[in-house]
């Protein structure tokens, strides 16, 4: 069973206001690089991509490569002008994606 | 005894030190981070300033360094950062990751880690709303341990 | 009334410095806690983990046995003089399979590159202009306590890590160096390259995901039924009260196992006794329960007892282990990590840190293997990399060491999980 992401964004916010979010996922990132106890390639496994979506439409997005370090971890920033609902999306290599929803009000 | 199982030890991350530390492919060529980037910008010039990359100076391991990055600009639909790249020119495979900021995004700046494979150059490309390419760099030390571990 | 007022007195007496003993007060009744007393709390035989460098160093001393071969009584003498390669010194001298290499521990002109040399022995980048014959040369090498019993330089020849041949190479190169080393940056040089400073917020979740253990996974073990149908929460339910600051209590003597009890081992024991849980040391659960325990007592006052006379032996025990050599490359605790010693030095690009504060932070994150390790394991990866075997992680030589150490930092203040390389 995936770990819950780990997201903290505001729960209020002033219309306009530049609110600072932070995601991060339990992943290992497996860069295709590594070697088993047997001597032999682990395969690569990694998320290749992390979106941030605020009433349905795109706000923020990532293209991970294996550079990125296990649990993927990414801070940035939304102006919001209206409430709603964000929506963060982890996509694997093996096309499996994880969700989760944050609300925020902005007055 | 129950060691940790294997896949708690994955989930863990456990041995990309190892995968660091362990790599035997040769660094990226400096032509290949170069590429990456021509990739990036399809060829297009880059220009100096507005980037300030955020990374310690000496990394105490190459697995999980803090990197932050931020390009001045006013974010409207006029004048606005549209995607950043990011580099690493000593890696196995240089590119780290491309981050695409919106009208949405209120600043252009991001905050992540990453891995580096050793002491290398990190570097920043970013593309403006009118199609300009801005770019900057840094090394980063990264500490050989003592005693091989 | 009055004895709690007298027992939060001498408390504070201990916080303030003035080594006041205080018997630590137990978290429950007077009654003794409900031990597994059989049996061994990590794997017999213990087997080394599948991850680490699997060499077998049982010639050489554990904290446990003395296996080492004697040091040599005199120098030896050299048939011929050395004809030595100072081309292939130099790349000895770099190899970090070797031991570390010679870069480890000393500046050594341009070999390597000048690439983050360490500064543990003097600097040699001009002992070519030293007027050293090559017979004191070699056998600095070879076995340097032939000149200093105290020395902190591996054997290299006593104990077979090079042969005679590559130490005439090394010895031809070190002849080659008569100018100061040059570096590329002051960060190159460990005269002029700044300590770390431990800044980051070890409690954050988003950094540390060592606090994943306290946000969820040990609550979680808290409440979860063992065979024998109790948990934890069966009789410590508000475990934030109950643990306020035992952790800072341990490690404690146990008369009833006749060793040295640090958190992780009385997890076991206790947890089976009570719930039937089988939480053996390093296992998940056991590494997270070992954080949890910590965490609930965080900010209060270290305060290890050293004073009554098991304590006290036991201490007296660790301390000697601490000065105890092992492995092949030969070191005892105290020549990386003691004051006048290696403390407060770099090997290569890496600080070593001195005793005083190693344990206030212990379980932490390692952020270069990415998981959570106990003092017990750390114990155990010391002597794997001096190229020693290690003990089980519930030795009672670990048990007595973690006492001494543990007592260095009385007087800090628990801050756990910890957050390093």
């Amino acid at each position: 069973m995936a770990e819950k992401p780990r997201i903290k964004v505001p729960k209020e916010a002033k219309k306009g206001e530049v609110v600072e979010i932070k995601t991060l996922l339990a992943h290992p990132m497996e860069s295709g690089l590594r070697k088993n106890e047997a001597g032999a390639l682990v395969p690569r496994k990694i998320i290749n991509r992390f979106t941030c979506e605020f009433n349905g439409t795109l706000a923020f997005a990532c293209a991970l490569e294996p550079a990125i370090a296990a649990n993927p971890y990414f801070q940035f920033t939304v102006r919001v002008e209206e409430s709603g609902t964000f929506r963060f999306t982890w996509i694997d290599d093996d096309g499996t994606a994880i969700t989760a929803d944050e609300s925020i009000t902005v007055s | 005894m129950r060691a940790l199982s294997r896949r708690a030890a994955l989930a863990l991350g456990l041995g990309t030190a190892a995968a660091l530390g362990g790599v035997d492919r040769a660094r990226a060529t400096p032509s290949e981070a170069d590429e990456a980037i021509a990739k990036f910008t399809g060829g297009k010039q880059l220009g100096p300033g507005r980037i300030s990359i955020d990374l310690p100076e000496i990394a105490e391991n190459g697995t999980a360094v803090p990197l932050a990055v931020t390009v001045e600009s006013p974010m409207t639909t006029a004048d606005r950062i549209t995607d950043v790249l990011v580099v690493a020119d000593g890696n196995p495979n240089p590119r780290v990751a491309a981050f695409r900021f919106t009208p949405m995004s209120g600043r252009a700046e991001v905050a992540t880690r990453i891995r580096l494979n050793a002491t290398e150059n990190v570097i920043v490309v970013a593309r403006t709303g009118d199609g300009r390419f801005l770019t900057a760099r840094k090394e980063v030390k990264v500490t050989i341990g003592g005693c091989g571990g | 009334m009055r004895s709690a007022a007298l027992v939060a007195m001498l408390a504070a007496a201990v916080a303030a410095g003035l080594g006041v003993y205080v018997s630590p007060v137990s978290a429950q009744s007077a009654a003794p806690v409900p031990l597994a007393i059989d049996g061994d709390a990590s794997a017999r035989p213990w087997h080394r983990y599948h991850e680490w460098p699997q060499r077998d160093s049982a010639r050489f001393n554990t904290l446990a046995t003395l296996t080492s071969p004697p040091a040599p009584t005199a120098p030896r003498k050299l048939a011929r003089p050395i004809a030595g390669d100072p081309a292939l010194g130099a790349k000895l001298a770099a190899d970090r399979a070797r031991g570390g290499s010679c870069l480890a521990c000393h500046v050594m002109g341009p070999a390597g590159g000048a690439d983050l040399p360490g500064n543990v022995g003097p600097d040699l980048s001009e002992i070519g202009n030293a007027k050293l014959d090559d017979e004191t040369l070699f056998n600095f090498i070879y076995d340097a306590r032939v000149y200093n019993p105290d020395t902190l330089m591996p054997p290299w020849g006593t104990h077979g890590i090079f042969s005679d041949e590559e130490i005439g190479h090394l010895v031809a190169f070190l002849k080659t160096l008569k100018a100061p080393a040059r570096f590329k940056s002051e960060l190159d040089d460990p005269a002029k390259r700044p300590p770390p400073v431990e800044k980051r917020d070890n409690l954050d979740s988003m950094l540390n995901p060592a606090m994943w253990a306290v946000d969820e996974k040990a609550p979680a073990l808290w409440t979860e039924p063992g065979p024998k149908g109790a948990a934890c929460a069966g009789c410590h339910r508000d475990a934030a009260q109950a643990f306020k600051t035992w952790a800072a209590t341990m490690p404690r003597w146990e008369p009833r196992l006749g060793k040295v009890l640090g958190i992780e081992e009385f997890v076991t024991r206790h947890a089976q006794a009570t719930t039937g849980h089988a939480w053996p040391i390093e296992s998940a659960e056991n590494v997270g329960l070992a954080v949890y325990l910590r965490f609930l007592a965080n900010g209060s006052t270290i305060a290890v007892d050293q004073e009554s006379a098991p304590a006290k032996a036991a201490y007296e025990r660790g301390e000697a282990l601490a000065h105890h050599k092992v492995g092949q490359l030969n070191f005892a605790c105290v020549d990386c990590h003691g004051a006048g010693r290696g403390a407060g030095k770099w090997i290569r690009g890496q600080w070593l840190g001195q005793m005083r504060g190693a344990l206030d932070h212990y379980p932490t994150w390692r952020t270069s293997l990415q998981a959570t390790w106990d003092v017990r394991k750390r114990f155990q990866w010391c002597q794997v990399a001096v190229w020693a075997n290690e003990l089980p992680p519930d030795a009672k030589e670990y048990a007595d060491l973690e006492l001494y150490l543990a007592a260095q930092s009385n007087g800090l203040k628990l801050n756990v999980p910890g957050i390093r390389h």
